[in-house]
């Protein structure tokens, strides 16, 4: 019912836009097209304008009104600078309003170009207002497929048709026994009776079967070692651990949908033992800008998270060092302290990818461990990889190495010594 | 020739007392309670063995539910804005200032773990002391005082500030006198804002007061010279050193700096270009310095004038009155033959004494006229700034303090009512006194006595300056922000004085920029982020003068023998008080690194001690720990007396720095107070007095690491030979050479390793270390090796990885080997021994006879030639410690870092954060050892890798090769036939410790030569 609802939903939006263009479209002073105006205005507008809310600069949808005189604006959106060394009394007006924070200037903006970037400005805010608000339709529904709700509701209904056909069963049963007792055929009393000592006396007999008993005794012993064994192996490996995050930071929307590399954020790989946690500043590098999910009408309220651990205020666009906090984010990689491990030697020097450790994080929606962490797990490994020499002078003074490499045999990270006590434990 | 010299640690071995042989014989220092266990049933019993279930069950049951806890989560916090220049996991070097030393802080996430030396020092080259190493550990002391105190109670900033300005008003109204109290400040610009302080109050004075003081000197070379300053001395331009009780390579002036200039004249390097220098010492206790020299002769605080006397005579030729022969012949033969040698290296000749006396000072300055010392060996126009403390003038303020004529006091990193001698009189005077101010970071004895301490930064979070020496400007910038609300002095005087500049760090960048960044060439904002980077700036020297003793000596001589007629007090006996390397004048007391480094000489840790002459221990009935009152100068003190062999005879040493009363928990009552027997003469504080012992009947065992580890008559250990031997056989001792044996030919047990890229090898010269121990306490710092305390010393656990044994020997009077126990019967003079300082640490063998007995495999050898320790591998079956020939493995029998028992040092989540994090800490039941520093090794090749670079010889640093004044220790890789290691192990002299075992120790040594000629006393 869900899905309907939903298809229901995409498809009057596609209709309502589609209408709205037509309608706005007829418009007289709309002679720009606000096709051609889209993807100029996300090639120069977005980093600092939006239509429906103030980012650095003013939300153009109600501020490009129809009354707007459209030339005074295309001269402001080439060259507000010269407006404003003009003295342009509108131009002084936003110039101050906005803390004297001048627009970056556009000279490569033909007339024509300004014309389409305002009349995508304007139709988009007509039919951001046109479009019914999530309020007033009186379904929040959800984006993406069936949610929860639905599934809880399957479930229930499937266990109720299962009780009913039970009930169902029984009664049926019932009345097919009545019928039969009323036809005197029902004989079964002797029978209940009959079956636990024959049950018993199965039992003692099989019992009796020396051979059948060490069977029995071998499988549990053997089930029993082995669930040990496995389960002392595993004793402090944590594979798939998935702690609840402060935020819910989805790594599939980042390094997957929007192919972020690794190192953007866990910059620390590269050059240190800790690939690290970005701090917030890395993050604010984008979300200052991105509020919310794509196509969401509201703010997230985990992108929020950010803002309220750095003491931001996104409407004022100031931070309050005095509200911040640090984000306590839970650690899953917990190598314990007696081994050293260091990213830039596997990232940098190996050039191995963050994936080889740490599963497909690109499809993770929450992060959770991957590899076992295990010392057998880091031998394997380095026991199997072969050392990438190319174009590293470190490695050519090692004779050693060298005679190996002529003899054709592969050399591996556990030959360069790697598998030493000392190379991880100090 | 295998020498078979007798190498001695201690007495008792010496004496093979019947305890020590005792010993010798187990296994374990005390017995273990098997008997107690055997005797009275046992494990036979019924009882026994159902109580061993009881307990074995419970045991386990209670192991395993201990067990059963959930896994504790980690946070993982970031930086909410990372500063740019962070990367946490990597750490950042900063350049500063220590005692005039231009120093590297490392700092890890933005906390200072580690000092090093800034390699282009240039007082010491990269090397630091003991003292240096360990200050970083008291930025984490949390007896620090956290906040202004105002008679003992907590106060604001704003309040203090209110306070003292009103009070320094009413005062400056008053008339009455004002003065800053500090130890000698070489810091341009706090003598700037001192300076600027007594402009707004002109009744305000300056008055420097070292509690340990070269007033004597200062005030000598303004008699003689009239400089009143005291002189920047070379020893690397002296071909011959005599020294009168000066300790200059322990606690002189600059040790660290005159250690680096000793050792060029007598290491490797010059030897191999068949120099080395020649040192003569003539003191009272065993010093460093005396253990060092090639002739030591133990003499009288009483005999040293007179010696001076006749040593001026000898070398001018004519005879001073009052000149007599010394009572004490070797001394008095020693002399005249000093005088010939330091007469034929005129201009390469340097005397210097360690007296505060003007007087015996006028006479070292008229004998280095003499011999042509000034403007060779000795600088008086680029003079040191390290002390300039004026006796006298503290004296007679401390009087005027007394008359009530001080209304407002400052103490700025001084504590006189700990460590001057007359303490009574301050206490008394300091009543009289309107405003007392202290600066001190702990309310030590002289701040709890004050009405305001204004908490000062610690160096670590300060900004400032130092100068040394003359021209050598140094800069002080802050690596970490201030920990507690503390404000550095400076900042708060000028704000009390009303600066118009309030702010310190301007204030410094101000002064730089007007006065200092010149001499060096630099100007402007660039300039000042070059001196951030370089960490100092190096003005051209003054041009030399030429300096004559002119004056006439006769009322010196007087005075000086005067001064040796009162202290030769009849039978009375005589003291010497002395600094300990690591304790100094006791400022650093509440630091447990130096409080567990053993003293060089005495080996003794945690205390201090009468140091008596074998000799009188036997004379005067005491046996060692037998407490004994010594009283003199109206002050008495108990101390348990120690058998110190080279103490001259009718004397005692005793330690000043100790017995602080309220220097924290680690120091307080550790020792007693000896600065009380200090007196003042002649406008100067004098170090010797006469005091007369009593046996107090009680006995306190002395925590030494003396005793331990027995050589058991080995004489592979310590080889050692003159300089004329060496000049005739540069691989003399050695058993270098055609006949060498190979005690490898019959190896069955080991098997060979290949080194094939790396063999981290090491090379220590016996002939440049002095025994310091700085290294020690580096490599505590950078190995997060743990503090014991004195009862665990005791019972021989302390857990330093590198530890430097003593060996005593006899004079054998440069006849070398001695081969029949006879003839060292013979020359069983313990007046006149001989000492050889070895560095011994974990040898990496490569045939390492602990990994063959390891059950469990914990240590095992690399293929770059280490010795692995795998801790968390080791369950503790000492075995390896057993069967190390070496005896470098030590066990941790606590966990230290979180036992209640030893919770006055490391156990507080504040001081950990000193911990280097690249190295893990140990937990009890584990053996560790020296790891060469793996870490960085693993760091060095790392770095190298990311920069696509073979490892170049140098990279990689051990701590105590590069803390190491006397760059005694070479560290590198042997398989590079061009590394500074592979050269020095190359040299004829290296020999490697109990070779004869085949074990394949991957440490040389070089054997230690001293320039012995055949006309020795």
């Amino acid at each position: 019912m869900g899905s309907f609802s939903l298809i229901f939903k995409k498809f009057s939006r596609s209709v309502f836009l589609v209408a709205g263009f037509a309608f706005f479209a007829s418009f007289a002073y709309a002679q720009g097209d606000a096709a051609k105006g889209e993807a100029l205005f996300k090639a120069k507008c977005t980093v600092c304008h939006k239509i429906d809310s103030r980012l650095i600069g003013p939300a153009l949808g109600p501020t490009i009104t129809d009354e707007t005189d459209d030339k005074w604006l295309t001269k402001w959106i080439q060259n507000n600078q010269a407006l404003i060394a003009g003295k342009d009394a509108k131009a002084l007006k936003i110039y101050n309003e906005y803390n004297q924070a001048g627009m970056t200037t556009f000279g490569e903006i033909s007339d024509g170009d300004a014309a389409n970037i305002i009349a995508y400005a304007r139709t988009t805010w007509k039919t951001m207002q046109a479009a019914p608000k999530p309020g007033a339709t009186g379904q929040p529904a959800p984006e993406t497929g069936p949610g929860n709700l639905v599934i809880f509701a399957l479930i229930g209904v499937i266990i109720l048709a299962f009780i009913i056909i039970l009930v169902l069963n029984k009664v049926v049963a019932t009345l097919e026994r009545l019928l039969l007792k009323n036809e005197g055929l029902f004989v079964e009393e002797a029978e209940v009776e009959k079956t636990p000592v024959d049950r018993l006396a199965t039992i003692k007999k099989l019992a009796k079967n020396k051979k059948l008993v060490f069977f029995v005794l071998l499988c549990g012993t053997l089930a029993l070692g082995s669930w040990s064994w496995v389960t002392m192996w595993n004793t402090n490996v944590h594979t798939g651990y998935q702690p609840v995050q402060p935020i819910k930071f989805p790594h599939d929307l980042h390094a997957g949908a929007m192919k972020i590399d690794c190192q953007y954020c866990h910059s620390g790989a590269y050059k240190s033992k800790n690939a690290s946690i970005p701090s917030l500043n890395v993050c604010m590098n984008c979300h200052k800008t991105i509020d919310r999910t794509l196509n969401s009408k509201t703010p997230s309220p985990e992108i929020q998270k950010i803002y309220d651990a750095l003491g931001y205020d996104p409407q004022t666009q100031k931070y309050d060092s005095t509200k911040a906090r640090p984000i306590q984010w839970i650690r899953i990689h917990n190598l314990p302290d007696l081994a050293y491990f260091n990213h830039s030697q596997h990232v940098k020097v190996a050039k191995l990818r963050c994936q080889t450790c740490h599963g497909p994080v690109e499809t993770m929606k929450e992060v959770y461990q991957y590899s076992p962490l295990t010392m057998k797990w880091c031998i394997q490994c380095h026991k199997r990889t072969n050392v990438d020499f190319k174009g590293n002078a470190y490695y050519t003074k090692m004779e050693a190495v060298h005679a190996l490499l002529k003899a054709g045999k592969p050399v591996t990270a556990a030959l360069m010594g790697g598998i030493e006590c000392s190379k991880c434990h100090y | 020739m295998d020498s078979n010299k007798k190498y001695w640690k201690g007495l008792e071995e010496l004496n093979k007392t019947p305890e020590f042989v005792e010993k010798n014989k187990h296994e374990f220092a005390e017995p273990i309670p098997i008997e107690d266990v055997l005797a009275g049933g046992g494990l036979g019993g019924k009882t026994p063995r159902r109580d061993f279930l009881k307990a074995l069950g419970f045991g386990v049951g209670a192991v395993t539910l201990a067990a059963c806890q959930k896994v504790p989560v980690h946070k993982s916090i970031p930086y909410l804005i990372k500063p740019e220049d962070v990367t946490p996991g990597v750490a950042n070097y900063y350049s500063s200032t220590y005692d005039g030393h231009a120093i590297l802080v490392k700092t890890r996430e933005g906390r200072p773990i580690k000092i090093e030396g800034n390699p282009n020092d240039i007082l010491s080259k990269g090397g630091l002391s003991g003292q240096a190493q360990a200050s970083v550990l008291d930025l984490y002391d949390v007896n620090r005082l956290k906040n202004p105190m105002k008679d003992k109670s907590d106060y604001g900033w704003g309040q203090a500030d209110d306070f003292v300005k009103s009070e320094l008003a009413a005062i400056k109204a008053g008339g009455k006198k004002i003065a800053i109290i500090s130890s000698t400040i070489s810091s341009p610009s706090t003598l700037a804002v001192i300076a600027d302080f007594i402009a707004q109050f002109p009744n305000a004075k300056h008055i420097s007061y070292d509690a340990v003081s070269y007033t004597g000197i200062i005030q000598s070379n303004q008699n003689s010279f009239n400089k009143a300053v005291l002189p920047h001395y070379s020893f690397d331009k002296a071909d011959v050193i005599v020294s009168f009780g000066a300790d200059f390579l322990g606690t002189w002036i600059s040790p660290a700096e005159f250690i680096r200039q000793y050792v060029q004249n007598r290491n490797n390097k010059s030897l191999q270009s068949k120099k080395m220098s020649r040192h003569i010492q003539f003191e009272t206790g065993m010093s460093i310095t005396g253990t060092n020299a090639d002739v030591r002769i133990p003499i009288k605080p009483s005999e040293e004038g007179m010696a001076l006397i006749n040593l001026y005579s000898a070398i001018s030729g004519t005879a001073l009155p009052g000149a007599r022969p010394l009572k004490n012949n070797i001394a008095d033969k020693a002399i005249t033959l000093v005088a010939k040698e330091l007469l034929a290296a005129k201009g390469k000749a340097l005397v210097v004494a360690g007296s505060n006396d003007v007087a015996t000072q006028v006479l070292v300055n008229a004998i280095n006229s003499l011999l042509g010392s000034y403007g060779n060996t000795i600088d008086l126009d680029n003079p040191s700034h390290q002390y300039a403390g004026n006796d006298k003038e503290f004296a007679d303020f401390v009087s005027e303090m007394k008359g009530g004529e001080v209304d407002a006091l400052f103490f700025l990193n001084a504590n006189p009512v700990y460590d001057y001698y007359n303490s009574k009189d301050i206490i008394e005077g300091l009543k009289k006194v309107r405003l007392k101010v202290s600066f001190a970071d702990h309310s030590d004895e002289t701040a709890s006595v004050c009405n305001i301490i204004a908490p000062n930064n610690y160096y670590l979070e300060s900004w400032g300056d130092d100068n040394a020496i003359e021209g050598y400007y140094t800069i002080l910038q802050p690596t970490i922000n201030p920990v507690y609300d503390t404000r550095q002095a400076e900042h708060s005087l000028l704000i009390w004085s009303d600066n118009a500049v309030k702010d310190y760090y301007t204030y410094v960048r101000n002064n730089w920029d007007k006065n200092l960044l010149a001499k060096g060439g630099l100007s402007g904002r660039g300039g000042w982020e070059t001196l951030l980077q370089t960490g100092f700036v190096k003005a051209a020297e003054n041009p030399k003068g030429a300096y004559t003793f002119g004056r006439d000596l006769n009322g010196v001589v007087q005075t000086v023998l005067d001064h040796s007629a009162q202290l030769a007090d009849g039978d009375k006996v005589q003291l010497q008080l002395y600094q300990t390397v690591a304790m100094r004048d006791g400022k650093r007391a509440n630091n447990p690194w130096l409080q567990e480094l053993p003293d060089p000489v005495s080996k003794v840790t945690w205390d201090n001690f009468a140091a008596v002459s074998p000799s009188d221990m036997k004379k005067w009935g005491y046996e060692d720990g037998d407490v004994i009152k010594i009283e003199g100068n109206g002050y008495a003190i108990s101390l348990p007396a120690l058998s110190q062999p080279g103490q001259t005879q009718g004397t005692i040493s005793v330690a000043v720095g100790y017995g602080r009363t309220l220097a924290g928990p680690v120091g307080n009552n550790v020792g007693k107070n000896a600065f009380p027997f200090h007196s003042i003469r002649n406008g100067t504080f004098q170090t010797s007095a006469t005091v007369t012992l009593t046996k107090t009947g009680d006995n306190s065992p002395l925590s030494q690491t003396q005793t331990h580890h027995s050589i058991e008559g080995r004489n592979s250990i310590i080889k050692e030979a003159t300089f004329t031997e060496y000049l005739k056989n540069p691989a003399v001792r050695t058993g270098n050479g055609k006949d060498h044996k190979d005690y490898n030919e019959n190896n069955l047990f080991w098997q060979d390793y290949d080194h094939p890229q790396y063999n981290w090898v090491m090379a220590i010269d016996l002939n440049a270390c002095t025994g310091c121990g700085a290294c020690v306490v580096a490599c505590s710092a950078e190995n997060n090796v743990p503090v014991v305390g004195k009862a665990e010393v005791g019972r021989r656990r302390e857990m330093h990885w590198i530890r430097i044994d003593r060996y005593y020997s006899f004079n054998d009077n440069g006849q070398g080997g001695v081969t029949k126990e006879t003839e060292i019967a013979k020359l069983e003079d313990l007046d006149h021994v001989r000492v050889v300082y070895q560095p011994m640490l974990c040898q990496h063998c490569d045939h390492a006879p602990c990994e063959t007995v390891c059950p469990v495999l914990a240590t095992v050898h690399s293929s770059e030639g280490l010795n692995q320790m795998a801790y968390n591998r080791c369950v503790g079956t000492r075995y390896c410690a057993n069967n190390c020939p070496y005896k470098v493995r030590r066990f941790n029998w606590f966990n230290y870092w979180n036992d209640s028992r030893f919770e006055n040092y490391l156990q507080n989540d504040h001081t950990l954060l000193v911990l280097n994090p690249d190295v893990v800490t140990r937990f009890r039941g584990v053996m560790e050892k020296c790891s060469m520093c793996v870490q960085r090794i693993q760091a060095g090749k790392l770095k190298a890798k990311i920069e696509k670079r073979p490892v170049k010889d140098g990279d990689i640093k051990v701590a105590c090769q590069q803390t190491c004044p006397a760059n005694a220790i070479v560290f590198g890789n042997a398989n590079d036939p061009n590394s500074e290691v592979s050269k020095a192990l190359t040299s004829e002299r290296t020999y490697y410790v109990l070779e004869e075992l085949g074990v394949q120790p991957g440490i040389g040594y070089q054997v230690k030569i001293r320039n012995i000629s055949e006309t020795e006393a």
